[in-house]
């Protein structure tokens, strides 16, 4: 490997390998080994590409890892990129519906909480018009109202702060700490040192797809 | 409820889809919600496409052919129809899992609703097309018997082989990317060596290339029966056949391949 490519391995990304032929390998994630346990609120760090979101993923079930196993044990919901499964032609009503029956929801119980997206929100009447002519502020709105409207044992989080208008940045800070206040285990990938002193008690940093356990005082 | 790493990650999915039965039925009809979202007639513009399609061909053809209106044109139609269900399925399987990335590499579901999904999605269509090749059948004065009958369970035979080829399609494009076009190539070609513009007897010399291509066992048993005659034997035999080999090669690769989907895409 040349001088270059440790130089900028030093900054981001996980490691790339080159198999046989032009296939490209990316080790984002090597010999991360750690149990976590019903009240556990863990932070995520490392800079951009360090392999937070791969971390989450892989608690998830999204990517299934090489070598070694996942176990969970629990319900789990993820917040990860907003929006999954969502239609711009179909109305918001319809868009509930869609998301909710993605995160495994019944209809009953997606029934149960369109009321409380309704107040949420706070998109009135827009709901019933197609997401298509929602301004992002508004779309992203309901992605996250109906992203948090889950009751799971496991919730994983990446970066999700910082959008929106001020009013909502302060109602969507206060229901996902009621939120977090109801799960078992929450993971939680993130820059912002403040949020993360805030909602967690383990810190693990992720360097080259390296995981260590580290005290608050070393954030 | 525990989950280690099962050992057949392909067969464990295709289990769970089955479970996740709603989620594939609401999104499949939301989907077509969707798609005729602000038009008037919505999905009752494919059943006049249809219509029109097999009007205007069958009784120019028919003339062309020098063969009688009323026995080529019920022939074209339900060709067409089944012709647009296969190959709306086959086109769309190439990019069926790069379209859903954004819930493959979000939500813990499994993979086969999505090939599910179109199928159903597809059979929704169908439904809207099918009652054109009854009117057409009942204008002409096309004599219906009971054979008819036999084109159900022949539609659930290619319902399956065609959910098995979804699946390897779908997992194969999402790896080569060139496939998407190199089937958007082949299935014209296709198209032309398959009974869908004329009856397999039409062809003096090349019947037996035709039956090289498995679309024409797929269209023939369906049809045949809405004609009036059993399908030949041969014809069932291999779309037994093709619904066995096909899902065991599809199994085997959805097996060794399935946790990688989540990368390609």
């Amino acid at each position: 490997m040349s001088l270059r490519n440790q130089l900028v391995r030093i900054s981001t990304g996980g490691r790339i390998e080159s198999e046989a032929g032009h296939i490209q390998i990316v080790t984002a994630l090597n010999q991360v080994s750690f149990d976590l346990h019903d009240g556990d609120a863990v932070a995520l760090i490392g800079h951009n590409g360090a392999g937070k979101s791969t971390l989450l993923r892989t608690m998830a079930g999204v990517f299934h890892p090489v070598s070694g196993t996942v176990v969970r044990d629990g319900k789990v919901a993820t917040v990860l990129e907003l929006g999954a499964g969502m239609d711009p032609e179909l109305s918001g009503y319809e868009n509930i519906i869609r998301m909710g029956i993605l995160m495994g929801l019944s209809m009953p119980e997606i029934r149960g909480k369109t009321s409380e997206i309704e107040e949420f929100t706070q998109l009135g009447n827009f709901l019933q018009l197609p997401v298509r002519t929602y301004s992002s502020g508004m779309a992203t709105r309901l992605m996250f109202a109906v992203a948090t409207s889950t009751q799971p044992d496991i919730l994983l989080v990446d970066e999700i702060f910082g959008t929106g208008d001020a009013e909502f940045q302060i109602k969507a800070k206060e229901r996902m700490e009621s939120l977090i206040k109801s799960v078992g285990i929450f993971v939680f990938a993130s820059h912002n040192n403040e949020l993360i002193r805030q909602y967690c008690k383990r810190f693990f940093r992720l360097e080259h797809g390296q995981l260590t356990e580290i005290a608050l005082q070393d954030i | 409820m525990s989950l280690p790493l099962k050992k057949q990650p392909g067969l464990a999915d295709i289990m769970q889809s089955l479970h996740c039965f709603r989620i594939v039925a609401f999104m499949a009809l939301s989907d077509v919600r969707a798609r005729y979202k602000r038009s008037v007639l919505g999905p009752l513009w494919m059943t006049l496409g249809t219509a029109g399609g097999s009007a205007g061909l069958g009784f120019i053809w028919s003339e062309l052919f020098r063969v009688d209106a009323a026995t080529f044109v019920p022939t074209l139609t339900a060709g067409l129809i089944l012709w647009q269900f296969i190959s709306g399925i086959i086109s769309e399987a190439t990019v069926l899992f790069s379209r859903q990335a954004p819930i493959i590499r979000n939500l813990n579901l499994p993979l086969a609703i999505h090939p599910m999904q179109l199928l159903l999605r597809h059979l929704i269509n169908f439904a809207h097309n099918a009652p054109v090749f009854f009117v057409v059948a009942l204008i002409l004065g096309l004599p219906m018997n009971p054979n008819a009958w036999l084109a159900l369970p022949g539609l659930f035979l290619v319902a399956l082989n065609l959910l098995w080829l979804a699946l390897l399609i779908g997992l194969l494009g999402a790896r080569f990317r060139d496939l998407e076009y190199l089937i958007a190539m082949v299935m014209p070609l296709l198209m032309f060596i398959s009974p869908v513009f004329y009856r397999p007897n039409y062809l003096p010399f090349s019947e037996h290339i035709m039956w090289f291509n498995p679309f024409s066992h797929l269209i023939e048993i369906v049809r045949a029966p809405l004609l009036g005659n059993p399908p030949p034997l041969f014809v069932v035999e291999t779309n037994l056949a093709m619904l066995v080999c096909g899902w065991l090669l599809t199994l085997y690769l959805f097996n060794s391949k399935r946790d990688r989907i989540a990368f390609w895409v």
